[in-house]
């Protein structure tokens, strides 16, 4: 008991300076550690913005979109009623999607705009085509801002767990493209396409801007990593891969598999027994 | 022709049966039955022709290639490389090998066996033609009742009808043993499914705030162990998300987190309208979303499918399974297909810390429609 209080007597002004001090320094890291999280964690805001290199890209960009998208997203990319939407916000990423695979421009307006043969002038195989592509890309991006083009692309954009990839691939994608890519069917005539002809970084700017009704997934929502996750997911189930069964029928599931065994199937057993049954 | 004439007919006394050959038993045999070969041909009358030795050899080939294609099963399943390995990887080829050759193989194994079992009673059973009256009516008078007087007498030579003890006590345990059968196929139906009243698991899901703790909203990574909270920053307008409930007491216990993201009841979308969409809330609810987000249960209330294809521009949810529709922009309400209700609604904020959480369970049944369900 004496003890005790002695020591605590003893300790009594040198400990409440003490606390005070550490009181200080524990205000000061929490306040860093706020402060440094919100710089890590909170995004950058996505402004518009041009790098004075760029000036050149740009301008070749908007003649380019003065060629051939004036006339449905507008002069300032406002969009046109009844036409095209506006195209603020959408960024490089979305003009990679939609015009590199033939989407833009629209052929007619109608349920949802296909993939179809790209214009010579954005044809992505071609140098040219990619200049072009990088241009209008440039342009959209500087004056409406939004997400960007990933820095790598082609197989650099393949994940390394294809596995985690399938878990979220059927998590997210597969209720509209089916668990192996193969798309089906939504309301009103609209669909959601097969996964085989897109290239990796189609997918990964679908995913980021969300084309026609399909959702976005941000990076927050799903990080880059998981984004190439799936890619590889996608990219190991699509094209005839992985078809240990050999022939898919369609990858469609039971509906083609269930035809194909009551018609070869049952017609095969029905030819044997009565093989079986036959005099010779 | 009745049974007992042929058999008087034709019964052989004891000392022809002496004389008689295999064959020609074997003939009685038929006759006794009523059978009549009528057409008996040996597919190789003359034995040890080529032509035998030929279809001999052929089925015993059959047999060899069933025995090694077992073997090459039994090869492949415990030695072929089954391990995952991705397109273009060093390796593929072979792995993506494994189910055709294995499956392969055990069917050749089980077709040749086939095969070659048919492939003998082709080539070297007879061709027979055989015909065998058939009786009609009943049995004769003197077949009825002498049948019944032996079975009468069989139980009281066993004296069964004297020993009551016996008797009973059999009668028990067969008695005891149909009454288990019995319940064990009623009790399942008898089983009462609101034992808890209003605590019912068909009331709840497990969003349900237990013991006061907050309920987050988490995002599945794809690794049930790696905790992420949804943030609202984290959506951009239109997009959706998959999200499931967490609470703290739950961090580190594996199967507890497996269990939220595997709980059939549990899985939420959590939808982000594009700012300034016009939006019709339903009666009573009209606190349930926050800001552009609203979260409706994935459980279609047709017959609870996931409703997960969500059309960002048309703003529907569509259920893959029978095409009912639900608008997102006025309170999930069904507006093509067989779903009569909406989608039942979480009721949701955002807490102190920046995270969105559920403010409590939904406030009616999700799912399909069961027989105490009011609405
Ligand atoms: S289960 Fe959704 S429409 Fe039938």
């Amino acid at each position: 008991m004496t003890t005790t209080s002695r020591t605590a007597k003893a300790r009594g002004p040198r400990s409440r300076f003490r606390r005070r001090v550490a009181g200080a320094v524990a205000l000061g890291i929490g306040l860093l550690a706020v402060g440094g999280l919100y710089a890590g964690l909170v995004p950058q805001p996505q402004v518009a913005t041009a790098a004075p290199g760029d000036t050149a890209k740009v301008a070749q960009g908007e003649e380019l979109y003065n060629n051939s998208c004036i006339g449905c997203h507008g002069s300032n990319l406002q969009g046109v009623q009844d036409r095209g939407p506006s195209l603020i916000g959408v960024g490089e990423a979305a003009v990679w999607f939609q015009v590199s695979t033939g989407r833009m421009p629209l052929a007619r307006q109608e349920a949802q705009a296909e993939r179809k043969p790209t214009l010579p002038q954005f044809d992505p195989h071609t140098e040219e085509g990619l200049a072009n592509l990088e241009a209008l890309g440039a342009f959209v991006q500087a004056n409406g801002g939004g997400p960007e083009l990933p820095a790598e692309s082609g197989e650099l954009l393949r994940g390394p767990d294809p596995a985690r990839g399938g878990e979220l691939f059927r998590l997210n994608c597969a209720s509209c493209h089916s668990a192996t890519g193969r798309g089906n069917a939504l309301s009103s005539g609209k669909y959601a396409p097969t996964l085989d002809p897109a290239t990796e970084t189609d997918i990964y700017t679908a995913m980021l801007t969300g084309p026609q009704n399909m959702p976005k997934f941000s990076d927050r929502q799903l990080t880059p990593e998981e984004k190439k996750d799936i890619i590889a997911y996608v990219k190991s189930v699509t094209n005839g891969n992985n078809n240990p069964g050999g022939n898919p029928l369609g990858g469609v599931g039971p509906v083609s598999e269930g035809l194909v065994v009551f018609i070869v199937g049952l017609a095969g057993l029905i030819g044997v027994t009565l093989w079986l049954g036959a005099k010779n | 022709m009745t049974t007992s004439e042929s058999h008087q007919q034709r019964t052989p006394t004891a000392a022809e049966l002496e004389d008689m050959t295999p064959d020609e038993l074997a003939t009685l045999a038929a006759n006794l039955d009523d059978v009549v070969v009528v057409h008996n041909q040996r597919k190789f009358p003359i034995p040890g022709t080529r032509a035998e030795k030929r279809a001999e050899r052929a089925v015993a080939g059959w047999f060899i290639i069933s025995a090694l294609a077992g073997l090459a099963f039994l090869g492949s399943f415990l030695f072929w490389p089954w391990e995952y390995v991705a397109p273009g990887e060093p390796g593929y080829d072979l792995y993506a090998l494994y189910t055709p050759v294995v499956g392969g193989m055990f069917g050749l194994c089980v077709l040749a066996l086939g095969i070659g079992v048919i492939a003998y009673v082709k080539k070297f059973f007879p061709d027979e033609v055989s015909v065998q009256q058939r009786h009609d009516g009943a049995s004769d008078d003197l077949a009825r009742r002498t049948v019944m007087a032996q079975l009468a007498k069989a139980g009281k030579d066993v004296g069964i009808a004297r020993r009551s003890l016996i008797k009973r006590s059999a009668g028990a345990a067969a008695g005891v043993m149909g009454l288990g059968l019995g319940i064990a196929a009623v009790a399942p139906l008898v089983h009462n499914p609101w034992k808890e009243r209003e605590n019912s698991p068909l009331w709840h899901t497990g969003w349900r705030e237990t013991n006061g703790e907050v309920v987050y909203l988490r995002r599945d990574t794809g690794h049930p162990e790696e905790i992420s909270l949804v943030r609202p920053e984290d959506q951009e307008a239109g997009s959706m998300e998959t999200v499931f409930p967490f609470r703290e007491s739950e961090r580190g216990d594996e199967e507890a987190l497996l269990h939220a993201l595997r709980k059939s009841d549990n899985p939420v979308m959590l939808i982000r309208l594009r700012p300034g969409t016009h939006v019709i809330e339903r009666e009573g609810q009209e606190n349930f979303h926050y800001g552009d987000f609203y979260a409706f249960s994935k459980i279609c209330t047709h017959l609870g499918c996931p409703t997960s294809l969500y059309e960002a521009q048309t703003q529907r949810i569509l259920c893959p399974c029978h095409q009912s529709q639900f608008l997102a922009t006025e309170h999930a309400r069904p507006v093509f297909g067989p779903a009569t209700r909406a989608l039942p609604q979480l009721p949701i904020t955002v807490n102190d810390e920046g995270y969105l959480v559920a403010t409590s369970d939904f406030i009616e049944a999700i799912g399909p429609a069961f027989w105490e369900r009011k609405s």
